[in-house]
């Protein structure tokens, strides 16, 4: 009944409404991403700020380094979107600002 | 006798011209009053852009979120400022997944129950005034009296230590996909901070109380700025003037004069030997 032709064709058409062609407009982020899914800028972003709670076990050497990490990523998500930028750029302040403290208090009980 | 009149006389006059000018050149202040009710404690509302050809302002009650929610996650996690006007929510924003929309998306679940979706644009906008609900009567869902019936009470409001002390709420401190997943938290040991005045025993802070619920970096260095103890001197007129831990005192939390809050052993002339 079909020829071949016809067959590549709606398999190729089906295909490409699965996944193959970008929907127009802003794409809405997704919340809840397996943490191998995330750009590149997010990954080093969740494992820079997920030190937060032990900032005090570090040494100053360590939290030297999660500030020099934290400078890095910040021109990356100054090319993000407003919303994102925003809200990211805002995170990593908190982040960076606490290990800055840290390190301060810690240069402190060392004098 | 006259003299002595005249005499006191100028004295008074003298202090009150003093204070009327140090009053006048912001030297002295005077605490701002608490929220007169507990329900107004934290409560925003939100008119920056949804005035007056959109749904109208919006209200938010603090009250009803910190019962279930760490002030860490909305504050830090999700990035909701602690000054007015400084997040940038937007209708748009809350659609994308952030502020309102990072839990509010309609398919995340707490306790139990599914959130309604922030500015989707569904339920024909009877879900737009669950949020947009100044002056609109009945519009809210939960109402502070009855919402907080069974949980303890201090003399201002819900006593919110109490409350999760006997498991009445149980907060949710990460949201999946917006909070980083971190390790435990390392308690900081409590300490004590010298009084800056000498009638006053000192403050018995408690690093573990507040962390719980902060974080580090909600406090550190937006609110307490510098590792240096010397920093803090004379931060009870800062504190009055919202600073420190009138960040939220008096704000979001019990109001700075409950003196016993923070110094439980109160002046020193009550009993030095406690």
């Amino acid at each position: 009944m079909f020829k071949p032709v016809m067959v590549v064709v709606v398999l190729s058409t089906g295909l490409a409404g699965l996944g193959g062609i970008p929907a127009h407009g802003e794409p809405i982020p997704q919340t809840a991403k397996p943490a191998s899914q995330l750009e590149a800028w997010h990954r080093e972003f969740d494992d820079i700020c997920s030190r937060t709670e032990d900032a005090m076990t570090y040494t100053p050497t360590e939290l030297e380094a999660l500030i020099r990490r934290c400078d890095a990523l910040r021109p990356k998500l100054e090319k993000l979107d407003e919303t994102r930028r925003k809200v990211y750029l805002e995170r990593l302040r908190m982040c960076r600002g606490l290990y800055a403290y840290v390190l301060e208090s810690k240069r402190n009980e060392n004098k | 006798m006259r003299t002595n009149e005249h005499g006191r006389s100028l004295v008074v006059l003298i202090c009150g011209v003093s204070l009327l000018t140090a009053l006048g050149h912001g030297q002295i202040y005077l605490p701002k009053s608490a929220p007169a009710q507990p329900s107004d404690f934290g409560k925003v509302i939100l008119d920056n852009y949804s005035s007056p050809d959109g749904p109208g302002p919006v209200v938010f009650d603090h009250w009803l979120h910190r019962s279930k929610f760490t002030c860490r996650l909305c504050h830090v996690d999700i990035g909701f400022a602690m000054e007015a006007k400084a997040t940038g929510i937007r209708a748009a924003t809350n659609e994308q997944g952030f502020h309102c929309g990072a839990c509010h998306d309609g398919k995340r679940q707490f306790g139990g129950k599914s959130t309604f979706a922030a500015c989707s644009g569904n339920g024909g906008g009877k879900e737009c005034k669950r949020c947009h609900s100044l002056n609109k009567s009945g519009a809210r869902k939960y109402e502070y009296k009855s919402f907080t019936a069974k949980l303890p009470k201090g003399l201002y409001g819900v006593d919110w230590e109490a409350a999760e002390k006997a498991h009445k709420i149980n907060l949710i401190d990460s949201v999946e996909g917006i909070s980083v997943k971190r390790a435990p938290m390392q308690t900081r040991p409590d300490f004590s901070i010298k009084a800056g005045m000498p009638w006053v025993h000192p403050i018995v802070f408690s690093h573990e109380k507040h962390a719980v619920w902060n974080g580090c970096e909600l406090c550190h260095p937006e609110i307490f700025p510098s590792a240096r103890k010397e920093t803090l001197r004379d931060s009870m007129f800062l504190n009055i003037n919202g600073r420190y831990c009138g960040a939220c005192h008096g704000k979001v939390a019990y109001p700075l004069n409950n003196c016993s809050g923070c110094h439980p052993r109160g002046p020193t002339w009550v009993d030095s030997e406690r």
